[in-house]
């Protein structure tokens, strides 16, 4: 089984989407993550759902944990609030997370050992540069187990 | 030693000195390439570096630097202090002026205990918590907060980098430092709180709905560990009750700190990642530089001739020299980094006072009012400054230059004439 055999489409935003829009998605559909593209739609980063809920918590609160339960329920107010008027290239991260890209015709053994050692819950399949498709941990596990 | 290695010495020093001070490059790597550069001809050699009192590396200053900072690792894994900041605003029942005195209050203790970064650090989660309740700017309270956490380093042997340079160097006691340097901070303190009104007119109004919101915060959920905040409490008295003891028991308070820090490890438990998440590699490295740069500042004859210069200035009037090294240190205290200035001008003091026969003591006390209290004037002055305008920027709520400078100068101006006035009435005007 090859990766092209697994790939599936998935979401993907630009760094000018915008990131309430981003984050609905990965929460409507849910998502680990989203990938993100350059203008001219070549793969750029990875956003985590956990790296996007950084900015559902006010700064204050990520500075200092013990904040977090002081504050109560009013987490949804923040959400908006923090991410409203931002783009997805707003939420990335000085360094962004850079996107694992493997080709088309690598193995599941490859997948694998590549999820492993970046530590990332989705990898983006590529062919002549341009993204094939996206592979989720979930779905490598699923096809593991099924062979 | 000739002339050529004192050249050379006082070079290298000061070209560190001014790429430290104008902070374009990273402060460690200077201080260590100075160091290394000292190597060579060679003006200084490893048993002066490493077990040398007068020329080496100060361990007592780098131990109690780090076992302190490994309490304050554990320490803020309690969420205690977030609760005594949470606690003290809602006992100011909303007012912005009583939050802001009562935040001040929490700062100075928590430096005194801790130190001025970490305390600045702490308390600013805290003050963007309550501000973002009460709907006002937070950037005047983190002004007065970095102001707060300068005065208040200068209280105790912990309180500052630079307190513990001079105090350590100095050889001065836990208790005679608190004695003769606590009423001073004290007094600029009060000082300030009556400023406060002036320096921010119009601030503090707060909506009454807002006021609801700080008062609806639950204090009681910033306790994480329950148990660990004891094992802290009970770790920090034995800790103090060692710095106040320390020449009874004969404990350099470098030990006591690392005593401390070695059993709170112990008994809390804790990952090596939580442990040491507050210390600061970099800094004591920075330290260590700095040292051995000094190192060959005295072993070249270089500070002994300073100091030999400053009583020629002061021509053996105690109250001429004191003034002089006020002045000198709340001028330069006041623009560039005040450690690389402590850690050079211990020795000289150290040589100075021993010109100044019965007076030697207020010598000392004047470094360490100049150094500290001098930081106050701009946001580049003291670490805390630095670390407060930083994260106001982050908040959204940048403080500029001039408008730190303003209060700033205001704060050190007070400060100056109450810091002279202090030295007169303690230390001349009965004898």
């Amino acid at each position: 089984m090859r990766a092209e055999d697994l790939d599936e489409q998935f979401p993907v935003v630009t760094v000018d989407s915008d990131a309430l829009d981003a984050a609905r998605m990965i929460a409507e559909h849910h998502l680990p993550g989203l990938v993100v593209t350059d203008t001219s739609g070549k793969p750029h980063a990875v956003l985590l759902a956990s790296e996007m809920l950084r900015f559902v918590l006010p700064r204050y609160v990520q500075d200092d944990l013990a904040l977090a339960g002081v504050l109560g329920d009013a987490i949804a107010d923040h959400a908006t609030q923090n991410l409203a008027g931002k783009t997805v290239g707003d939420l990335l991260p000085k360094h962004p997370r850079a996107i694992t890209k493997v080709d088309a015709r690598a193995s599941v053994f490859k997948l694998a050992a590549e999820m492993v050692q970046l530590k990332t819950p989705l990898i983006a399949v590529t062919q002549n540069g341009k993204l094939h498709g996206v592979i989720t941990a979930s779905r490598l596990l699923a096809a593991a187990l099924k062979s | 030693m000739s002339l050529f290695h004192a050249v050379y010495a006082s070079t290298v020093f000061l070209v560190a000195y001014v790429f430290i001070a104008t902070e374009r490059f990273n402060k460690t790597l200077v201080a260590l390439f100075g160091a290394t550069a000292m190597f060579f001809l060679p003006l200084i050699n490893s048993d002066e570096v490493f077990y040398s009192r007068d020329t080496g590396v100060n361990w007592d200053v780098l131990f109690l630097l780090l076992g302190m900072m490994i309490i304050v690792s554990v320490v803020r894994q309690t969420g205690a202090f977030e609760y005594v900041a949470i606690w003290s605003a809602k006992r100011a029942k909303g007012s912005p002026l009583r939050i802001m005195i009562l935040l001040m209050v929490v700062t100075a203790v928590g430096t005194a205990v801790l130190d001025n970064v970490t305390t600045v650090l702490l308390i600013a989660p805290v003050t963007l918590l309550v501000c973002d309740r009460l709907d006002v700017n937070p950037a005047p309270f983190l002004i007065v907060e970095a102001l707060t956490a300068n005065i208040a380093g200068a209280a105790t042997l912990v309180g500052d980098p630079t307190s513990i340079i001079i105090g350590t160097g100095a050889h001065l006691s836990f208790i005679e430092f608190t004695a003769n340097m606590g009423p001073a901070v004290l007094i600029v303190l009060l000082a300030f709180v009556a400023l406060l009104p002036r320096m921010f007119p119009g601030f503090f109004v707060a909506d009454p709905e807002r006021v609801a919101d700080v008062m609806s915060l639950d204090e009681r959920e910033a306790i994480r560990n329950p148990r660990l905040l004891l094992q802290c409490g009970v770790v920090l008295l034995a800790v103090f009750a060692g710095f106040i003891t320390h020449q009874a028991i004969h404990m350099e308070p470098s030990l006591v700190a690392m005593a401390g820090a070695g059993i709170l490890i112990l008994i809390s438990g804790l990952e090596r990642e939580f442990y040491l998440a507050s210390v600061e590699w970099e800094t004591l490295l920075f330290f260590a530089g700095l040292f051995i740069m000094v190192g060959a500042l005295v072993r070249t004859g270089v500070i002994s001739n300073l100091a030999q210069q400053a009583s020629h200035l002061a021509r053996g009037d105690a109250w001429t020299a004191t003034m002089l090294i006020l002045t000198v240190s709340f001028t330069l205290g006041s623009f560039i980094n005040n450690v690389p200035y402590a850690a050079a001008m211990t020795p000289v003091v150290g040589q100075f006072a021993t010109s100044i026969p019965g007076h030697s003591g207020v010598l000392w006390w004047a470094l360490l009012l100049g150094t500290v209290l001098g930081g106050n004037l701009t946001p580049i002055g003291a670490s805390a400054n630095v670390v407060a305008v930083g994260i106001a920027k982050r908040a959204g709520h940048p403080v500029s230059f001039w408008d730190f400078t303003k209060r700033g100068a205001v704060v050190t101006l007070v400060s100056f004439v109450l810091s002279v006035g202090y030295l007169w009435l303690r230390y001349f005007a009965w004898s």
